[in-house]
């Protein structure tokens, strides 16, 4: 499998040619898909990377959606739905299932994902689309997907039908449609839809009329379709944080290109104290970012059963923040983050592009009420300390080699809660051995925001007919403590650190932990800025070193 | 008394017709075309010309119905309601270049800009050079003496209507030294000009407002003659400083008609939609952020009403007014529309179905953040201001007449020259936040006296963090804290504008404490609502929208398809 580093070297290659900026700036505007782009990743071989053995590191696959995402969206994610699209077989195929979609990935198949359709969105248990058995052991399948990325490009399709006509959680079957096999109009390709951004990309959806599929292209048993998509989501949904990390170290770069060139006032803009903080506080969100991307990648292979929760608060937390960042760099930006022509840079374009990743596999609302329903344990967890702290010192610790997947150790709902946010009071003992008093002050208030919501979360008990908003603000401050945990536990972790590394040093961890407390001034946020202005590499941070 | 909408405006939004009607030639479907194809509305400009809509940016001795700038803005309103492209591409840029001419000019430079206006053509505000920004002393387009002659060179880039302006207002440097009385506003009539010396710049591409005729011009010692400067020379900043204070009060204030719609939108795909058993708008969290963005609405507006009649009534402190309405309203507007985005999900992403014209709300209003004057450049320039203000308002001033809050009383004419660079520390409006408190209350309004005293005790702590500011935090090397100063003290003040708007008013709903406390709310902390105020403000919400009634401080009746068809 190709690396990041090799994967950035390759596309650096290609700068002058499929992957120079102008070029996908032509294509987004035209909105013609990326195919000499993407033909770059085939050659490089990124599609092999998306099978998932169990020899597999996650986060490695992960640090390539991001150096991707990080020159262009648009392509990351048209490219990386493949995996999206097979994970589910990758989960629960048969032998030869995995075998022959193993093959066709390598190949360059690319693969899409249709559980959404028009009407229904995240609203899976509404599903019209109808699979019906056949005499020979086959399916027919009948209906409509849509907003369905790769849906005119795929060859194959990992489609949600339902198969019970009474649904319901054990009514529907994931089914891996092979269009190579179908007969012509059997797979109606409707209309490009045309979006906000990700322009190129190839967004529509699919009719099958009477499309009949062999018995072999069941994944798993009939009603197994939900929760075999809920597993996958676990995988997908963590992925897709390399998304978000990469348009965040898209935005920085630019962010920090502007202010140490930009005169202003007969002063550099980089040099403002008022500008520096916000550019302190922008790059200390990018890090708890990727600080919970870290932590929720390794956990696939370390937590395993608790990615039900992990992923839930990767996807929610991750997309948004970065999100929310790329809004403040706007505005140190100003017009030539509106400029589509110079002196604007690609900055007009990755905002556009980003905002679908808080939209798709699953929004931050939808993942917070996923992380809600499960609530009442993690309340319960957290109270009472429990925390498998063996995995999360495997999670937190980048220099150990993961474990092997195994996907049969997902679950639906994590009987161990989220021993990260759990072991958070044993980070913060460990962090006031180390005799740094900034950091253990700050520390010490994050550790008191726990116990807060650890008696807050008592008092929640999920209703039905719709989550209140109370309840999604709970949701988002389990979010924060996930990841002043991870940004703890990092550091932490971190081999050859001296024990009494001086305070200045821990700066970046100081400016994560001031973020994630909300605190609006933290000297913290200025060696922060002064760090980002220093900064060299392609990614943004906080292992040294990263590629 | 007042109407705080004009009647002109139902005679507007005739003329643009339904914009549900797909065959209307100015309704949603065509503005989302244009869009498209990156051009300004033509049948839109068209109608807008029949309107005539140019005579609402001259003031009345020059023929125009520049009256109250308030009336101005609600008929903005209606036009970036529509389309926030011809808001800004047929009519505010126009009005900048006018206001700096009303402001600095001699009669017969402003009856010619008047003319010009009144005769359906453009005038381009030629100021912004991609070097300098905002820092209008950096500006190098220069402007040479050369006998009875000016001689202009340089570039002006990124400028609204440039190349089809049949006059431009450009700020050039008279004077090479550095200083405030460098530069002089030059009137620059394009049809009076060699066409040589003159290059066109490409249109600058942006994400939004595409179909905005965004151009530059270089000059190349173009000779004008001497008359052309508006004002004394070396006057230009100062009046580009002064007529600012008009512009980034009334713009900000017109670009909540693009909230405005984006929530009518919302509410629309959300009433039809159903999710999980039920229609997605009565999901509770849904129904939070939609009360919410409507307080959050209704707050942008008091605050841009409260500014715009602080043109009028107290313009000596417009200085100040008119960075806090930019600073808090353009916050308030882009957050929202974020949010509501948020809650459409894939469908805020389509560029086509029934909710297609959010994407390009979204994408238009951003530069009511940066555009004309950044957010962060109004705070900074109250930094300056703040120990002034402090020391002789916030803890014991003269408090605003009842005219700054009562939306439907007389408003005195613009008084351009009344405009001051600063404010010299009076702040009525800040000052009017004790007097209320010694005035009559009404029992029934206890939280929202609750607030006030709050409200005063956060002057009070501001008061005493300002007075003692030392010179050098009032710059842009300021400290952050600094900044947070000014950013509460702006958020108070909306809180305020809120308050007083609410014991002034007859409108039964505004009368309410609802709108206040949320505004109260929502600038104190992160959560939802408390329950009462969500369901005042959502069934409100939902009455409007039923009964097609704008969601602004005016809730007017809008145009809609069944009133055509009666």
């Amino acid at each position: 499998m190709i690396g990041a580093a090799a994967l950035e070297r390759v596309l650096a290659g290609h700068e002058s040619g499929a992957w120079a900026e102008e070029a996908l700036r032509a294509l987004d505007d035209r909105e013609d898909f990326p195919a000499d782009a993407v033909a770059v990743l085939d050659d490089a071989g990124l599609a092999a990377s998306y099978v998932l053995t169990p020899d597999r590191d996650f986060p490695a696959l992960v640090a390539l959606i991001r150096t991707v995402a990080r020159r262009d969206l648009t392509v990351a994610i048209a490219h990386g739905k493949t995996f999206l699209g097979s994970v589910p077989v990758w989960i629960a195929g048969s032998p030869e299932q995995t075998r022959e979609l193993a093959e066709r990935v390598r190949e360059g198949h690319p693969v899409c994902w249709g559980l959404t359709e028009r009407d229904h969105g995240s609203d899976l248990l509404a599903g019209e689309l109808t699979a019906t058995g056949e005499e020979n052991g086959g399916w027919r399948l009948d209906g409509e997907k849509w907003l369905i990325n790769n849906a005119g490009r795929a060859r194959l399709g990992c489609v949600l039908a339902r198969t019970d006509p009474a649904g319901g959680s054990r009514g529907f079957g994931l089914f891996l449609v092979d269009r190579d096999r179908l007969p012509p109009g059997a797979w109606q390709v409707l209309p490009k839809v045309r979006t906000h951004g990700i322009r190129g990309a190839d967004i529509s959806g699919f009719v099958l009329h009477g499309a009949q599929v062999p018995a072999d292209a069941l994944i798993g048993g009939p009603g197994d379709g939900i929760a075999l998509v809920l597993k996958s989501l676990q995988l997908t949904r963590t992925a897709c944080v390399g998304l978000s990390l990469g348009a965040a170290d898209h935005a920085l770069r630019l962010t920090r290109d502007f202010v140490t060139r930009r005169e202003l006032y007969g002063r550099r803009l980089g040099s403002l104290p008022h500008v520096r903080r916000i550019l302190g506080r922008a790059a200390a969100a990018v890090l708890t970012a990727e600080a919970v991307s870290i932590l929720a990648t390794r956990s696939v292979h370390a937590l395993p059963g608790e990615l039900s929760v992990t992923s839930a608060i990767a996807k929610a937390y991750v997309p948004t923040t970065v999100q929310d960042t790329l809004g403040r760099l706007a505005e140190v930006l100003g017009v030539r983050g509106f400029l589509t022509t110079p002196p604007g840079g690609g900055f007009a374009k990755l905002e556009r592009d980003h905002r679908i990743c808080a939209i798709f596999d699953g929004s931050t609302v939808v993942n917070r009420t996923a992380l809600l329903t499960q609530t009442p344990r993690l309340g319960r967890l957290l109270r009472r300390g429990s925390a498998d702290t063996r995995g999360v010192r495997a999670a937190a610790d980048p220099s150990l080699p993961p474990a092997p997947l195994d996907p049969a150790r997902l679950t639906l709902v994590s009987a161990t809660g989220c021993s990260v946010v759990q072991s958070l009071p044993a980070a913060v003992e460990e962090i006031r051995a180390q005799g740094h008093p900034r950091l253990t002050a700050l520390a010490e208030a994050v550790l008191e925001r726990c116990g807060e919501l650890a008696a807050d979360l008592a008092d929640f008990v999920p209703v039905g007919g719709g989550l209140p908003s109370t309840a999604f603000t709970l949701a988002e401050r389990y979010e924060r403590l996930y990841a002043a945990s991870a940004c703890l536990h990092l550091f932490l972790s971190q081999a050859g650190r001296p024990a009494a590394a001086p305070d200045d040093d821990a700066h970046r961890l100081r400016a994560c932990l001031a973020h994630l407390l909300d605190l609006p001034d933290d000297p913290a946020y200025d060696e922060l800025a002064q760090t980002l202005l220093d900064w060299a590499g392609p990614a943004f941070s906080l292992l040294d070193g990263a590629p | 008394m007042t109407p705080v909408v004009p009647e002109r405006v139902a005679a507007l939004d005739r003329l643009l017709g339904d914009p549900a009607d797909p065959a209307n030639p100015v309704g949603t479907r065509a503005v989302l075309d244009a869009d498209e194809r990156g051009e300004m509305p033509t049948a839109g400009e068209r109608a807008l010309d029949a309107y005539g809509l140019n005579a609402e940016f001259v003031p009345p001795e020059y023929g125009g119905r520049l009256t109250r700038a308030d009336h101005l803005v609600e008929v903005m309103r209606t036009v970036y309601r529509r389309d926030p492209v011809l808001g800004l591409g047929y009519g505010a840029s126009s009005f900048i270049a006018g206001v700096n001419v009303w402001t600095a000019a001699g009669t017969e430079q402003a009856t010619r800009v008047a003319d010009l206006l009144l005769g359906g053509h453009r005038v381009a505000v030629a100021f912004h050079e991609l070097a300098h920004g905002n820092d209008m002393t950096g500006t190098e387009f220069t402007a040479a003496a050369d006998g009875a002659h000016l001689r202009l060179s340089g570039r002006k880039e990124v400028v609204t209507n440039i190349s089809r302006a049949k006059a431009l207002v450009v700020l050039a440097r008279t004077d090479p030294r550095p200083g405030p009385r460098s530069h002089s506003l030059v009137l620059v009539d394009r049809t009076a000009l060699p066409g040589d010396g003159i290059r066109d710049l490409p249109r600058f591409g942006t994400v939004g407002m595409r179909g905005i005729q965004l151009g530059g011009l270089e000059f190349d010692a173009v000779r004008v003659p001497r008359t052309a400067v508006l004002g004394p020379v070396g006057s230009g900043l100062e009046t580009a400083l002064k007529a600012l204070q008009i512009t980034r009060t009334t713009l900000p204030a017109m670009a909540s008609g693009v909230l405005d719609t984006a929530l009518r939108t919302a509410v629309g795909h959300l009433s039809s939609r159903t999710l999980y058993g039920g229609p997605a708008i009565g999901i509770p969290h849904v129904r939070s952020v939609l009360a919410g963005v409507f307080a959050d609405l209704l707050r942008a507006e008091a605050v841009g009403a409260v500014g715009t009649r602080a043109l009028h009534l107290v313009p000596q402190s417009a200085s100040v007014y008119s960075a806090v309405v930019k600073y808090t309203v353009s916050k308030l507007l882009l957050d929202a529309v974020d949010r509501l985005a948020e809650l459409l999900g894939a469908h805020f992403y389509l560029r086509e179905g029934p909710s297609a014209i959010f994407q390009k709300l979204l994408r238009d209003l951003a530069p009511v953040g940066f555009g004309h004057i950044a957010r962060a450049a109004c705070q900074m320039s109250l930094l300056p201001q703040l120990p002034l203000l402090a020391r002789r308002s916030w803890t014991g001033g003269a408090p605003a007449p009842d005219a700054l809050f009562a939306l439907d009383a007389d408003l005195p004419a613009l008084r351009y020259d009344r405009l001051a660079l600063q404010a010299a520390g009076r702040d009525p409006l800040a000052a009017s936040l004790a007097a209320a408190l010694d005035g009559p209350w009404d029992g029934a309004c206890r939280q929202v006296r609750a607030v006030a005293e709050a409200d005063l005790a956060e002057l009070g702590a501001l008061a005493r963090a300002c007075a003692a500011l030392p010179v050098t935090e009032w710059g842009v090397d300021a400290s952050p804290a600094t900044y947070d100063l000014a950013d509460r003290y702006s958020t108070l003040l909306t809180r305020v504008c809120c308050l007083q708007i609410q014991r002034h008013t007859t409108d039964p709903f505004l009368a309410g404490p609802a709108w206040t406390l949320a505004a109260a709310h929502r600038t104190r902390r992160p959560s939802p609502l408390p329950r009462p105020v969500e369901d005042a403000l959502f069934d409100e919400l939902l009455a409007r929208h039923r009964d097609h009634r704008s969601f602004g401080l005016a809730a007017r009746p809008l145009l809609h398809r069944e009133e055509n068809t009666r």
